[in-house]
């Protein structure tokens, strides 16, 4: 058969798939997802029928145009076929629910390692500057060290904030920003063999430890305390979270099993992504804890630390037990 | 895969060519589908998607300044939800874009550019989350070092993120042009010629409007014996050659 004949044969069905993936296309944009219209199995026939001619096309090495049009007509159908859904509210449940608690519970070990990783660092740094102040100095300047110790002065409008950040609104941006960065570094590290991770975690913890540290030892303890103890709850476990998940990856890496190096990594950076999803839920709720409630300067501190222990027991039980039984 | 390699083997090659058949030197990655044919993706080096990145971060400078214009009149609240919005931009600009229907961000989209996973199936929620928030590896030591090194030794252009989420930046596929050849009358050739042999004469067809006619005339007189005119030169045993090809295409009239 000539390549004309052959194409003057099938440009019928070719031209049908054409229209009807055009169609298709056309309907499901952003939100819609009406294909009732639509002949699916029409469409799928021609598809295998359009996957014959492609092969039949190179195997006779037919001229340039003729495989290309089959290899774009295949390429789209065979992306509108396959194409997998994860949008959607019940799958958003399924994963707050389910997912990300489960995913959380099977990879315990590197929360484990990373929890680690970020608190050891924060003690050691921190009671080695509350016995010698100065060494604050060796972390940040010696203005930002001023500036630390007068946003959380109890006689401050407001706790945790800079003069020049004037609103509750503003300092939530600023959380979310700040926040989810060191998450996702924390993640990302996680590709160089996890070392990234181990170091992200260990830095911001040991930042955070000279902070305490330096604040407690200039006696602003009761501010600071009340007004991080709350949204710690999530912050400081959604961080922990991030860098288990890169401490994923870096394990893959290091130890792919019987998969090849890069098949396990493209495995472990899919689970991590649960974990992932949540994390940045989890900062979310961080941030706006930390804009509104813990800044809160005329509420009692009792007030405050009652309601940190019921976020802490929540977010550890929420992890650990949320899931257990679904299916 | 063979029939395919082979396909493409001739198509390259010129007539029947003596030498054994040598590795292609181009970094087409290819898809199998459950139908067992294979997709070819082309992926998209380092050039074009540094200019897609330049083009993205234009818009995304352009957008930060139009929306603080506005941030700024309203204040506190306004600044606060400005400061969210530079967040959203920095981190899922890439995701939501890749997420839509487009499958690639402005940038991407007017260099023809596309994000698809490694089988070529339209990007997913959670591997376009992951290459995009993986980004900050890439981003180290300083501009993309990783990205730019990774992406200069890999033969499929993967930066870090898209190793680890298993997607490719691959060039849309363009259309290719009907062989303009109504004006050449149909010669049969003059000696039996094999499949590949065919697909070379036609291949040539296909590209003689962009070749120069001196060129043109060069590439055909390798292929003159085909007509019957080994050994010879011109115009004339040229449209002889793109007669065959006619012919070869199954015109007979």
């Amino acid at each position: 058969m000539t390549p004309f004949s052959f194409e003057q044969l099938y440009q019928e069905e070719w031209a049908e798939l054409e229209t009807l993936l055009a169609q298709v296309v056309g309907k499901t944009g952003f939100g819609g997802s009406s294909s009732d219209a639509v002949p699916g199995a029409r469409l799928a026939a021609l598809y295998r029928r359009a996957c014959e001619h492609l092969a039949l096309a190179r195997s006779r090495s037919y001229p340039a145009y003729i495989v290309d049009r089959l290899e774009r007509l295949t390429a789209s159908a065979h992306q509108l076929i396959y194409q997998r859904r994860e949008f959607g509210i019940a799958r958003l449940k399924q994963m707050a629910l389910v997912e990300f608690p489960r995913s959380v519970r099977a990879h315990k070990h590197y929360v484990a390692v990373a929890a680690a990783t970020l608190l050891l660092p924060t003690l050691i740094i921190g009671v080695l500057v509350y016995r010698r102040p100065e060494l604050i100095l060796s972390v940040v300047s010696s203005e930002r060290a001023a500036e630390f110790q007068e946003m959380y002065s109890p006689d401050a409008d407001s706790i945790g904030r800079t003069r020049s950040a004037s609103t509750d609104w503003m300092m939530f941006g600023f959380y979310i920003r700040n926040n989810i960065s060191v998450a996702f570094q924390c993640f990302a590290g996680g590709l160089f063999a996890g070392l990234g991770s181990l170091f992200f975690l260990a830095y911001n913890g040991a930042f955070s430890g000279a902070l305490a540290g330096y604040l407690t030892e200039r006696g602003l303890s009761a501010t600071f305390y009340s007004f991080v103890v709350t949204h710690s709850a999530f912050e400081l476990t959604a961080i922990v979270l991030a860098g288990a998940a890169g401490l994923r990856i870096g394990h893959a890496l290091l130890a792919p099993g019987r998969l090849t190096c890069r098949q396990s990594l493209v495995r472990a950076t899919r689970d991590a992504m649960v974990i992932i999803y949540g994390v940045v839920g989890l900062l979310i709720v961080a941030a706006a804890i930390e804009a509104f409630w813990s800044s809160a300067i005329w509420l009692p501190h009792a007030v405050k630390y009652a309601v940190a222990a019921a976020c802490w027991a929540s977010v550890l039980c929420y992890l650990s037990l949320q899931g257990r039984h679904a299916g | 895969m063979s029939a395919r390699q082979a396909g493409r083997h001739d198509r390259r090659e010129g007539l029947s060519s003596p030498l054994a058949p040598r590795e292609i030197f181009d970094n087409v990655v290819l898809a199998e589908t459950p139908e067992g044919i294979l997709l070819e993706l082309r992926p998209a080096g380092l050039g074009a998607r540094f200019y897609a990145f330049m083009l993205d971060w234009f818009v995304r400078v352009a957008l930060i300044y139009l929306v603080g214009m506005f941030a700024a009149v309203l204040g506190g609240i306004g600044l606060g939800f400005w400061i969210i919005f530079i967040f959203a931009l920095e981190w899922f600009y890439p995701v939501l874009f890749e997420l839509s229907r487009m499958g690639a961000t402005p940038g991407k989209r007017a260099y023809g550019l596309k994000v698809v996973m490694d089988t070529g199936l339209p990007v997913t929620p959670a591997a376009s989350a992951a290459r995009n928030l993986l980004r900050v590896a890439d981003f180290l030591p300083f501009l993309y070092g990783f990205a730019i090194v990774s992406m200069l030794l890999r033969r499929d252009c993967k930066r870090l993120g898209d190793i680890a989420a298993g997607t490719l930046v691959v060039h849309e596929p363009r259309a290719t042009k009907r062989l303009a050849l109504d004006s050449v009358a149909p010669i049969p050739p003059f000696r039996p010629l094999a499949p590949e042999d065919q697909a070379a004469v036609i291949a040539l067809a296909s590209r003689a409007p962009t070749l120069t006619g001196e060129r043109l005339d060069e590439l055909a007189a390798l292929a003159a014996s085909v007509s019957g005119d080994a050994g010879r030169e011109g115009p004339d045993v040229t449209r002889r050659v793109l007669g065959v090809a006619q012919f070869l295409l199954g015109r007979r009239s």
